[in-house]
């Protein structure tokens, strides 16, 4: 009697393909596996099935071929940031220029109001109406100062020879 | 057993791609009866072998879009199944019932079935059924990675390349594990042919 060979086994072990399901499975295979996948698609929470319409949508732009995923996740988180940037940074800078120019303004303004405050005295309206204009006022220099004495005030006589009471007496 | 025409293939999955569910459909119905021999003669349970057929599919059809065609499809879908398959019977352990499909009655007219009833005495002697439960069973004292590559060289009538492909690894290793799977099966069977009946 002769042993198994190994053509016997490679005989023996297809004969298995006659092992067959019964004549109905192929057909009813595909409608069991459309109802599973209805079964797991009902099964599924709300944002992964609206997840995959969104990706199908993507998919039928041909999105893909346009640039790859990494490279446009990149771009949107740059064009996000350049964006949140410009957005929030704007208003700031447009309320903060008139500051500056403010405060500029007023280190202007401040010497002026010491100038004026030094040489011109409160009853002269005409002077202190002048000065608020604090663009067109220009600075005054310390030796202007001499014009502002006022034409009423009365007249200093400096005497140029000294007094006989204190001219030495004659000596003979 | 011949290859699909993978350009039919590459056609499908492309459709599918763009979102052609039919076009899957397609896929579906081409490969059922191929891969549910594959899983089948892995597991030698029907009902496992349904639940997993459904279940590779499935993952297919959530994966194929990232598919790119670097292996043929038929390679593909079938790596999917034998690794599934290789996890199941991971889980499964060795605890098992075997649930047998019948033998389809054309193996009456099987010109390798009549020679073999012909010239071995133990196959002659046996009943068809007795037959079919020891190669069954001698089967699945193989280890699960011995017993994937005899169900796809020679149940499957796949290549060594093309097996090699599939669970990705040498063509050496394919060959190496077939030599040791028909030894064992050999020994498992010469119980059977000593004592055809019992």
């Amino acid at each position: 009697m002769n042993e198994f060979n190994e053509n016997d086994i490679g005989t023996l072990l297809r004969l298995k393909r006659h092992e067959q399901p019964p004549p109905d499975y192929f057909d009813n295979f595909l409608h069991e596996f459309h109802r599973r996948q209805r079964a797991e698609l009902l099964r599924q929470p709300l944002w992964r099935i609206a997840l995959q319409r969104a990706q199908d949508f993507m998919l039928q732009l041909n999105v893909p071929t346009l640039t790859s995923y990494p490279a446009a996740a990149t771009a949107v988180v740059v064009c996000a940031a350049v964006l949140s940037l410009k957005v929030y940074q704007t208003p700031e800078s447009a309320t903060a220029m008139p500051a500056v120019a403010t405060v500029a303004v007023q280190q202007q303004a401040a010497p002026v109001a010491v100038s004026v405050a030094s040489t011109v005295t409160d009853d002269d309206e005409s002077w202190s109406l002048s000065t608020r204009d604090f663009g067109s006022t220009p600075f005054r220099s310390v030796s202007d100062g001499a014009r502002t004495h006022r034409p009423a005030a009365s007249p200093r006589y400096v005497l140029d020879s000294t007094p006989v009471s204190y001219e030495p007496s004659l000596r003979f | 057993m011949d290859q699909p025409r993978s350009d039919e293939d590459q056609q499908l999955v492309a459709r599918t791609q763009e979102g052609d569910v039919v076009a899957f459909d397609h896929l579906v119905v081409k490969y059922t009866p191929r891969l549910y021999g594959l899983v089948y003669n892995m597991t030698s349970n029907h009902e496992d072998t349904n639940d997993l057929l459904q279940d590779v599919f499935s993952k297919a059809y959530k994966s194929i879009r990232g598919f790119r065609g670097k292996s043929s499809f038929y390679t593909w879908i079938h790596s999917i199944a034998v690794n599934m398959t290789l996890n199941f019977l991971k889980k499964r352990g060795r605890r098992f019932n075997l649930s047998l499909d019948d033998v389809d009655a054309s193996i009456q007219n099987d010109k390798e079935f009549l020679e073999l009833t012909q010239t071995s005495s133990p196959v002659r002697e046996a009943d068809l059924s007795e037959l079919q439960v020891r190669l069954n069973e001698a089967m699945m004292k193989l280890s699960d990675e011995h017993r994937a590559v005899v169900t796809m060289f020679h149940i499957q009538g796949m290549p060594h390349a093309e097996i090699s492909k599939i669970l990705r690894v040498s063509e050496g290793t394919v060959r190496s594990r077939l030599f040791y799977a028909n030894r064992q099966l050999q020994n498992y069977l010469e119980e059977f042919r000593k004592n055809p009946v019992s």
